[in-house]
């Protein structure tokens, strides 16, 4: 044994008066790294319970439960996660799922207690003293297991797109498909924002199998115009997407389509709709637009003998009607409305109720009438000159356009309102050959029509007008058209939550024009809602029982002449409701 | 480490060169290649230390990656050695007598993904998981959710609720009646 073996225990002895590294007991503080995952924070008014955090929880931790002070709302389920930290592995692949980054992670991990039950707890809603920490695992762009991107299809330039009819956009291609499904976590928030309900993620995920076969019976079973939907649809469920919080909403219009374009030559046998038996009830449909014809298939799959009274030459309504082919082609309508009436619907062309055939014959002859009339009627603006020659409206224009009349446009159309309907007489005219103005009282924000119509419209050349509003039309001894408008300033808010536009003193100014399309508003043809004496609202439109859309005995109305104007999916959705409890009032 | 990387190169076929900073390089090596060619680096380039072996599941191309983690003290770079093996009775061949080390690693990977490594002292022993009766959990096929799902009981009192049926009866119970009823008549019987 050596000399310094002896001595180099007492060495230890220099650092008795030290100040000691272990830490006393009891111990008070002990923070985790700056990154440490701890436990859970949840911001509770950004969480939407979507449930995609309980769906990748490996060790099934996660529970979704109802909170007795969040209602469930449009695109918030109402339900927020509860963790058991007696399964947790602190792995944070719920943080890094979380869609609307509301779910984090504190640095905190020291917590005692007795009760086991204590350690499941719904972060956020039960407080804890983390709940404001700054510390811990947050989600950032690298770890997000979301894909944000959303893939586009390709369409035409505005150059080339705005000189004919022709439909513009293209659909996914079958990568692009799969790309956009993947991108889908299937958490379901998007079902209650369809007015019809149509199962999303179900048949999204059909395309993620490559089974499009059983996306298109997912959809049949909601919506029988898929196809009109998949190209027009104002994608409602796209607006509550959870993963629009972050990124780009899931491209869900274009996935719809994408289905309907692979799977319509082979409808008949992927459906393979057997004939049901008949109940020997007979249902007479006034109108054959969406609500119309939906209601029409599926009273005929619940075994009713169905009549479709058109007044047209041509079924589909303001699908066929009042939208331009370049955004709707009419072979792809046609297809899909043939569909519907090869299940052995009977139609009569050409035939307006009121004046070739009574309303109260109709009411005889059938068990039951559901009316789907539509608002066909543009509303004319209260101002001197609506009836000079030149000036359309936006319904009567689209529809002359769709007849393939080519109605005169000349130079210059100026054309009134910020709807869709006033964007598709747009850019209608611009393919008819005009430069085209729209004239629109409030600013674009506030415009009703979609955002990406607005956008297309104007890479098309439309030139948007805001703040302004015509008072008054007069003929231009040359032919052409003065139109005098105002300027307006956007005032207090209204009952619609948009702020009023009021008139601004001296501000009037006129431009000139060749064609005036007012499209300002469309209503339920007034001859036809007052010649039939059901009850109407002060807006002209059938007042039926909300739910079941039952006006009396055996009359339901639907649709555009129920809603007032509005899109085709709502339409859809009333003709379904209608074909239900039509039904349900035959088994009494 | 440019002339390390050409040496390599031209000694071992090395492929997909990765300089990933001045004192890191990743490249892989065939199979075969792998034990003559970590033992060149700890040799000839000076590459000591075994810092880890890791493994990656890339059940797609139905391959096991190993990726061999070696640091130089003298001039303190590291080199990472990857090379790819079958997934079928996946089997590597052990370093141990390189690197007392690699025991516990190889015994790991043993257990975690099923690779063996014959010769390996204890390479069948428990790792961390004692009692496992399942395939390797570090395998892409591994199940983990329906394991737990199956392994630990809920506790007493725990429910969920499914949040479409759960906005279905709280926003629209009529729209999911009409729902339900009317999507039976288009369903295949």
């Amino acid at each position: 044994m050596s000399l310094k073996d002896i001595i180099s225990p007492f060495n230890a002895w220099k650092r008795a008066f030290e100040k000691p590294d272990t830490i006393v007991k009891p111990l008070s503080e002990r923070d985790g790294a700056d990154l440490y995952r701890g436990f859970h924070t949840n911001d509770i008014e950004k969480c939407i319970g979507c449930g995609s955090c309980e769906e990748i929880c490996q060790n099934a931790s996660i529970d979704l439960v109802d909170v007795a002070s969040i209602q469930a709302k449009s695109g918030d389920s109402g339900l927020r996660p509860l963790i058991d930290y007696g399964r947790c592995c602190w792995c944070a692949l719920c943080v890094d799922i979380c869609p609307t980054g509301s779910l984090k992670m504190s640095n905190d991990y020291t917590w005692v207690t007795d009760d086991s039950d204590a350690f499941r707890f719904i972060p956020g809603v039960d407080k804890k003293k983390w709940d404001n920490s700054e510390k811990g695992y947050k989600s950032f762009k690298e770890a997000w297991l979301v894909n944000p991107n959303r893939e586009h299809a390709s369409e035409k330039a505005p150059d080339i797109r705005k000189h004919d009819f022709d439909e513009y956009a293209e659909g996914f291609s079958d990568e692009q498909a799969l790309v956009e499904a993947g991108r889908c976590l299937e958490c379901g928030i998007c079902i209650q924002a369809c007015p019809t309900h149509m199962d999303i993620p179900k048949y999204i995920s059909a395309i993620r199998k490559g089974n499009l076969e059983e996306g298109l019976r997912i959809m049949y079973e909601t919506n029988p115009m898929l196809e009109a939907c998949g190209r027009i649809c104002t994608a409602k469920c796209e607006d509550v997407c959870a993963v629009g919080h972050n990124g780009k909403p899931i491209a869900i219009r274009s996935l719809k389509r994408y289905i309907g374009d692979k799977t319509f030559r082979k409808k008949d046998e992927i459906m393979d709709l057997k004939p049901v038996q008949q109940t020997g009830k007979k249902v007479g449909i006034i109108g054959g637009g969406p609500a119309g014809l939906t209601a029409a298939f599926y009273l005929r799959r619940l075994g009713h003998a169905v009549t479709i009274y058109e007044q047209h030459d041509k079924l589909g309504g303001m699908l066929k009607w009042g939208i331009p082919d370049y955004r709707l082609p009419a072979d792809v309508l046609q297809r899909e409305i043939d569909f519907i009436i090869r299940q052995g619907i009977d139609v009569k062309y050409n035939v307006k109720i009121g004046k070739d055939i009574s309303f109260d014959q109709l009411h005889k002859d059938n068990d039951a009438v559901f009316i789907g009339v539509g608002a066909q009627i543009g509303s004319d603006m209260p101002i001197r000159g609506m009836d000079t020659e030149g000036v359309y409206s936006g319904v009567e224009f689209l529809e002359k356009v769709s007849k393939g009349e080519k109605p005169f446009v000349g130079k210059y159309a100026v054309v009134v309102g910020g709807g869709n309907t006033s964007i598709d007489a747009a850019r209608s005219s611009i393919r008819l050959g005009a430069n085209a103005k729209i004239l629109y009282r409030r600013t674009e924000q506030e415009m009703p029509a979609n955002r990406e119509e607005i956008r297309e419209a104007k890479e098309e050349g439309a030139d948007l007008m805001i703040l302004s509003t015509p008072t008054k039309i007069e003929k231009l001894p040359s032919g052409g058209l003065k139109i005098e408008c105002l300027k307006m300033e956007l005032g207090e808010p209204d009952s619609s939550g948009r702020r009023r536009p009021v008139p601004k003193e001296g501000s009037e100014f006129y431009i000139e024009a060749d064609v005036c399309i007012m499209a300002v508003g469309q209503k339920v043809e007034p001859e036809f809602s007052e010649s039939i004496g059901l009850k109407v609202t002060k807006w002209g439109t059938f007042e039926v029982h909300s739910d079941t859309l039952r006006s009396n005995d055996k009359v339901f109305a639907g649709g555009d002449c129920q809603t007032g104007p509005d899109d085709a999916i709502r339409a859809v959705a009333a003709g379904k409701t209608a074909a239900y409890f039509i039904d349900k009032q035959f088994k009494g | 480490m440019k002339e390390m990387i050409d040496r390599i190169k031209q000694k071992f076929n090395a492929k997909d060169i990765n300089q990933q900073k001045a004192t890191l390089v990743f490249f892989t090596v065939e199979k075969k290649d792998l034990e003559g060619c970590v033992l060149y680096m700890k040799e000839f380039e000076g590459y000591g230390n075994l810092t880890m072996i890791t493994a990656i599941d890339w059940i797609e191309k139905n391959q096991f990656q190993l990726t061999y983690h070696l640091h130089n003290y003298t001039n303190r770079t590291d080199v990472s050695i990857r090379t790819y093996i079958e997934r079928e009775k996946p089997s590597m061949v052990s370093i141990h007598n390189l690197w007392a080390g690699a025991r516990v690693f190889q015994r790991e990977i043993k257990e975690l993904f099923g690779i063996d490594f014959p010769g390996c002292p204890r390479v069948n022993d428990n790792f961390v998981l004692e009692g496992w009766d399942n395939i390797p959990p570090m395998r892409r096929d591994f199940d983990t959710k329906k394991y737990s799902e199956e392994t630990y009981f809920p506790r007493p009192g725990r429910y969920k609720k499914d949040n479409v049926q759960f906005m279905e009866e709280n926003l629209y119970p009529v729209e999911a009646e009409v729902k339900k009823s009317i999507a039976d008549t288009v369903k295949k019987k």
